[in-house]
């Protein structure tokens, strides 16, 4: 945020550009600081997000997608949003080129609970294209600096087709990793398909991770929230420790403009990361 | 120290608070009594009941622009729009408008980050509250009193201000604006007779008739979030309901706001602007996502915002029983009843 106007974006110019998918519609936007205090005062974990910031179309908030332990950039990965209702500031991302600047203001939100995390095991499951927050917090324990700080990982990700799993080049060098325990899923592979094929819940019904000493973190899609949620509860895991990331409509991202209100919390400033336990407190609103 | 004018002379203490800033001040419209920025002293009118809108717009206006643009120029040639404030004395603000100002603080500037620009406008501002006339009855819609607010409290107000048959009688409530009232030469020494009235008047304020209901805070919290699933309730109450968000601009303590952009052809603005979570495109998501498309659910949620979040977050119902949302509603719709009704649920 510029100065001292949380709602007046900083200027970041994109110096990367990484069409994830097969179908062009998801993009990892990888933008620099073009203030060096920016940079300096930009300091995230995992979990955050930041409003992107398009001056005559308007500001989206999206998941931070690099790890903090990534310096000098920063990194978005953006679907093309409007199937039913035109995503101005997606649209005009996804048409920008290398050295565009555009605005970020962050970063926003609550991260995932690192401290709660550290000496145990975590699971992680993603689905499709939620999978962004996932993998920042994925590359920030496998960092040299933190990896002894957390118990095992094991990641299951999920996607609808081969060619709709992102970060593509990280999930084969995690895969051959010993620190890391990755399950890659498809529900339906084509022919040049090795890996597994099924869905999410019953890949984690299928590995049946043990309780003990985990933390479950989740996100996806709604339809696949709804299914892996019960493996979970069946396998023992307290409310508690499953942890999931919410989406609501945001447009100030800092607890004021009301918009994501759900009983008594606002997602931008109170969440997104809610534990299971602590979203069955709130009224059915989202 | 209690000072006094005449009504008559509104015109000249109006005067000399233009001389040293912005003058905000009821003024008769076509449709009622507004508060405006005062041109010429004599529009300064107190004969009124309370204001169409409420004066929240003096510190959270409408529009609220934040930065200046040109169309497909660098973002680096934005110019954000400073907030150059004179001085602003917001007079004649009814007792229970003033209150919504400290609930809104709470929001705004109280809790989390700051609004800057909620945060500049109160600092530059001094409220001049104005107790309401006791010898006339509360008009039909108003229920302050059950939220604790008196007719003639003086909490929140920098000067407080009675009115006595031709008289008009102020007090300094704040270091601010009892200097402010010292600098002012036109004001002269009340009488202790009326130092008296002044205070009695605060009292009877109290007992002054509203509607009412007994309503502790935290019970209508939980029983509002109690009943969140009994969507027969919420379909009655909201029956009539045409999600026109007037309800929500009238009120002093609705706060939700959009941040859009506006252009025209290079010239481009981004600003923030009052919405509602009346509006249906309200929570729409970019993915088609729509957790509140039906009218109960708006309604349930204005409602429980005001009544049941805003308590369990902050610890104060978002309300200040103006009366304003009913008056205006077009179907009728009686938030008051409706909260009877939820505790009678």
């Amino acid at each position: 945020m510029s100065s001292n106007n949380p709602y007046i974006p900083m200027p970041v110019e994109i110096s990367n550009i990484t069409n994830e998918v097969d179908t062009n519609d998801i993009k990892t936007f990888r933008l620099t600081f073009l203030n060096k205090e920016d940079e300096k005062k930009f300091k995230y974990l995992p979990g955050q997000f930041a409003e992107l910031s398009i001056y005559g179309k308007g500001e989206a908030p999206i998941g931070i997608a690099s790890s903090p332990t990534e310096k000098g950039y920063v990194e978005f990965t953006v679907q093309r949003a409007g199937t039913i209702v035109p995503g101005l500031v997606t649209a005009a991302l996804h048409n920008m080129e290398t050295g565009g600047k555009i605005g970020l203001r962050g970063p926003l939100g609550h991260p995932w609970p690192i401290e709660f995390l550290e000496k145990k095991n975590i699971v992680i499951v993603g689905g499709g294209f939620a999978f962004t927050t996932l993998r920042s917090l994925i590359n920030y324990m496998l960092h040299p600096d933190n990896r002894s700080r957390f118990g095992r990982i094991t990641v299951i990700y999920g996607a609808r087709t081969p060619g709709l799993l992102l970060y593509k080049d990280e999930l084969a060098a995690w895969g051959k990793r010993e620190d890391i325990k990755t399950i890659i899923t498809v529900d339906k592979g084509d022919e040049t398909w090795t890996g597994r094929e099924g869905f999410v819940p019953a890949v984690c019904k299928e590995v049946a991770p043990s309780p003990y000493n985990k933390v479950a973190v989740i996100c996806g899609p709604p339809i696949m929230i709804k299914f892996t949620l019960p493996v979970f509860f069946d396998l023992g895991f307290y409310k508690e420790n499953i942890l999931t990331s919410l989406e609501m409509r945001m447009k100030c991202g800092i607890g004021k403009c009301g918009r994501c209100n759900v009983g008594y919390k606002y997602v931008c400033s109170d969440g997104p990361v809610f534990s299971l336990a602590e979203l069955e407190e709130l009224p059915r609103d989202f | 120290m209690l000072k006094k004018t005449t009504i008559d002379k509104l015109p000249d203490l109006a005067a000399h608070l233009m001389e040293q800033g912005t003058l905000l001040a009821p003024v008769q419209e076509a449709a009622g009594f507004n508060f405006q920025v005062i041109a010429d002293a004599k529009q300064v009118d107190l004969n009124f009941h309370n204001t169409v809108l409420s004066p929240k717009a003096a510190f959270f206006p409408q529009m609220e622009d934040f930065v200046r643009y040109q169309t497909g120029k660098s973002i680096l040639e934005a110019v954000p729009v400073e907030l150059n404030l004179k001085p602003t004395f917001l007079f004649g603000v009814r007792p229970c408008d003033v209150k919504s100002f400290t609930i809104m603080d709470i929001h705004f500037s109280g809790t989390g980050l700051v609004d800057p620009y909620w945060q500049k406008r109160r600092q530059a501002a001094t409220i001049f509250g104005y107790a309401f006339d006791l010898d006339q009855p509360a008009q039909a819609e108003e229920f302050y009193k059950t939220l604790g607010i008196g007719a003639a409290d003086p909490d929140g107000s920098d000067v407080f201000m009675i009115r006595k048959g031709g008289d008009l009688l102020l007090k300094g409530v704040t270091l601010k604006g009892e200097k402010l009232l010292t600098q002012l030469s036109l004001l002269t020494a009340a009488s202790a007779d009326e130092e008296k009235y002044f205070e009695d008047y605060i009292i009877r304020g109290r007992d002054f008739k509203t509607r009412f209901t007994f309503l502790a805070d935290k019970n209508i919290a939980k029983k509002l979030e109690d009943i969140f699933h009994d969507s027969d309730f919420w379909m009655k109450v909201s029956g009539a309901c045409l999600s026109c968000g007037v309800c929500t601009f009238v009120c002093p303590n609705c706060y939700c706001f959009d941040i859009c952009d506006e252009t025209l052809f290079s010239q481009g603005i981004r600003r923030r602007v009052w919405d509602a979570c009346m509006f249906t495109d309200f929570t729409l998501e970019a993915s088609g996502h729509n957790p509140r498309t039906q009218v109960f659910q708006k309604l349930r949620q204005k409602i429980k915002h005001k009544y049941s979040y805003h308590v369990r977050k902050y610890g104060v119902i978002s309300c200040v029983g103006c009366g304003r949302c009913t008056k205006h509603c077009p179907v009728n719709i009686d938030i008051f009843s409706i909260v009877e009704e939820a505790m009678k649920a």
